[in-house]
């Protein structure tokens, strides 16, 4: 036994246990490179996805910077929409130029018009701003553009927050006086003592014989003013002491430290003014100028263009088509215009299914109601009906709800030679676009639309009116790249 | 014969002749013992793991990790922003030391193994260098605490400051856990296996 175990003589083999040996399986791969190409995926799409996140760099210009700093924030309504990414000098040393980078969604803000400023604390007399900023980041806020404006990366900042900025659809009229009379941008325009309206801007007249007051009066009181409006200067208060006592002649705090406009119209109004009208700023209310009391619908002329444009339904074609061996829903949706006569006006794309559909799954939605293809009354060409291909008109069995405004067929025409002003309708008139003719270009049976104008995929199939006769002339192909509306021959 | 100690219990063990489907285990503690066929399917799992660290290495480095705001101020960075940053600021031994702990360290590490299990271009005194080599710098590679001084961070300043997890954390947990994963299931014996 003790030479068995002597270290001398080594360990004796029996001495040594045996390893257990158990059936296994043989194969030499590993389940596991599946999990390895899932994080090559997951790994490229983290990487997309902070890709994607950021939107358009954009360049803004500053006279000062007042200690903006890279990853202080874009607002707009509060609301963060852009990063600032770096901030430097010009070549030339006298500007600041902040780079701004806009989230995907902010996009639309790279546009000519956009306005930008820096918020910081201010003290003033008539106001306290920017309070959050002295203790938390300066940040830049942002009015946007029009929406018709053309695409920009490069801005000039606003050394101070504008004033005003004037509604759309507001009407702008200068005012001409001999002297500024305690006049101040952002001063209120105000009728019967009720505020209409805003001083945008007070400067020098080109030629500097009078002070020129740019005004803007809120689009619902547009039709107020006429072209035998009086304007005068109410600036401050006035102190009348006499015998009787002294009387204090003040409207609001804001109007004693940067004065106001009243305004008055006679009792007979002529007609209302357009933008750019003139008028005098007296220096003072003559006596009868107070007593008129006309009585003057405001807001009609905006009550009546809303109902004169068309107003066009939301129409969807729905369909079914195979993907991957799945069954997948997919949509198109647009708009189409009800006529008069019970059918509907869209783009034959609107329509007609891709080859693609599965038989049987296509329906076109208008107004809550559904219609198969094959269940509807194609016309060919009564009358002034559309006889470009791409544009299609049906009638639907069915009748749509009575709420739906119908436009007269008879107001539908084919599109002048030279392109024209024209307004493209959606079913808000807030949101519709009026372009100018000089944005189209008129190519065959389509007028295309300068790449400038981005119009969401959302218009699909909008009326396109012209601005003059107020008649349908085509129907809008919106496109990132270039828009375009295909005509009425 | 042919000896082989069981790498958990430490008991040596006289491996006897067996079939290549069948398994050797330990006879005191039941560990597995390893055979040929499951030589190159552990290596095939350690390359499948490290492989996945690695593809999350780069947006866990690269891509912000997190975003700091206080009272309106904000501060966003990846890690290789904020030793930047900490360059920047001339913090440079800090900067370094997390350079080389945080990132290379546990990058030289993954490339390592990869090589020992899968790219095998190496000859067998130089790969168990390298195996020496990457045990070192294993014990140096702290991916794992600085997870941890995340968390830390969020537990601790979560009142004072708000801050956000950017997309990286998700990258960073994953390549941690991975790279453990990887280093647990790896056979150093292999190495000297002969083939």
């Amino acid at each position: 036994m003790d030479t068995e175990k002597s270290p001398a003589k080594g360990l004796n083999a029996s001495e040594i246990p045996i390893a257990l040996v158990l059936p296994g399986k043989a194969n030499g791969q590993t389940k596991w490179w599946w999990l390895t190409a899932l994080c090559v995926i997951v790994s490229a799409g983290l990487f997309y996805y902070s890709r994607q996140t950021a939107g358009e760099p954009i360049v803004i210009e500053f006279l000062d910077g007042y200690g903006i700093k890279p990853e202080d924030r874009l607002k707009h309504h509060g609301i963060d929409v852009g990063e600032v990414e770096k901030v430097e000098l010009s070549s030339k040393m006298n500007k600041v130029l902040v780079h701004v980078r806009l989230l995907s969604n902010a996009s639309t803000l790279a546009r000519e018009g956009t306005q930008f400023w820096i918020v910081r604390p201010t003290f003033s007399l008539d106001s306290i701003g920017g309070l959050e900023t002295i203790l938390g980041a300066k940040y830049l806020a942002v009015v946007p553009g029009p929406p018709t404006g053309l695409k920009a990366d490069r801005f000039v900042g606003l050394e101070s927050p504008p004033v005003i900025s004037a509604k759309d659809g507001s009407l702008e009229i200068l005012l001409d006086s001999g002297t500024r009379g305690g006049l101040s941008n952002g001063a209120p325009i105000l009728y019967r003592g009720y505020k209409v309206g805003n001083v945008l801007q007070v400067g020098l007249a080109t030629d500097a014989r009078s002070v020129r007051a740019r005004c803007s009066i809120d689009p619902e009181y547009r039709d107020l003013v006429r072209t035998n409006t009086k304007f005068w200067n109410r600036s401050g208060w006035r102190l009348d002491i006499g015998l009787t006592g002294i009387k204090l002649d003040a409207d609001s705090m804001a109007q004693v430290i940067s004065g106001g406009i009243e305004m008055a119209t006679p009792d007979s109004p002529e007609p209302a003014v357009n933008t750019g009208h003139r008028f005098v700023l007296h220096e003072e209310a003559k006596p009868e100028w107070t007593q008129w009391q006309p009585s003057i619908g405001h807001g009609e002329l905006w009550n009546r263009l809303e109902n004169r444009l068309p107003q066009p339904q939301r129409m969807a074609l729905r369909w079914q088509e195979r993907s991957y061996g799945f069954r997948v829903n997919r949509q198109l949706t647009g708009w189409c215009l009800p006529l008069d006569d019970g059918s509907l006006l869209c783009l034959k794309e609107q329509v007609v299914a891709p080859e693609s559909a599965l038989g049987g799954t296509v329906s076109i939605e208008v107004a809550g109601l559904s219609w198969a293809p094959d269940s509807i009354q194609w016309i060919a060409d009564p009358g002034r009906a559309p006889q470009d291909p791409r544009i299609i008109r049906f009638r639907p069995t069915g009748k749509l709800p009575d709420d739906v405004p119908l436009w007269a067929s008879k107001n539908i025409s084919s599109a002048p030679a030279i392109p024209c002003n024209a307004v493209l309708a959606s079913d808000d008139p807030n949101t519709s676009v009026s372009l100018d003719a000089g944005r189209f270009v008129a190519d065959g049976t389509i007028w295309s639309i300068d790449s400038s104008v981005v119009l969401p995929n959302d218009l699909l199939g909008v009326p396109v009116v012209r601005a003059e006769s107020n008649e349908v002339i085509g129907l809008l192909v919106p496109s990132l790249k270039s828009s375009m509306v295909v005509l009425i021959k | 014969m042919k000896l082989k100690a069981c790498h958990c219990c430490g008991l040596v063990h006289s491996i006897p002749d067996h079939k290549p489907t069948e398994r050797v285990y330990c006879s005191r503690c039941g560990t597995s013992l390893g055979s040929r066929t499951n030589k190159t399917k552990m290596q095939n799992r350690v390359a499948a793991f490290t492989l996945a660290a690695l593809a999350l290495f780069p947006a866990a480095v690269l891509l912000p990790i997190l975003e700091v705001q206080r009272l309106g101020h904000h501060h966003r960075s990846s890690i290789l922003g904020g030793i930047w940053d900490l360059f920047a600021h001339g913090s440079y031994f800090v900067g370094a030391v997390i350079l080389v702990f945080s990132i290379l360290l546990p990058l030289g590490k993954l490339i390592a193994m990869l090589e020992l299990t899968w790219l095998c271009s190496l000859e067998e005194k130089h790969r168990a260098r390298t195996y020496r080599w990457m045990e070192i710098a294993g014990k140096w590679s702290m991916m794992d605490v600085m997870l941890l001084a995340l968390l830390v961070m969020l537990v601790k300043l979560s009142g004072l400051v708000e801050f956000h997890f950017g997309p990286a954390v998700i990258a960073f947990s994953l390549c941690v856990a991975f790279s453990l994963i990887a280093t647990l299931s790896f056979d150093p014996h292999a190495i000297w296996e002969s083939e």
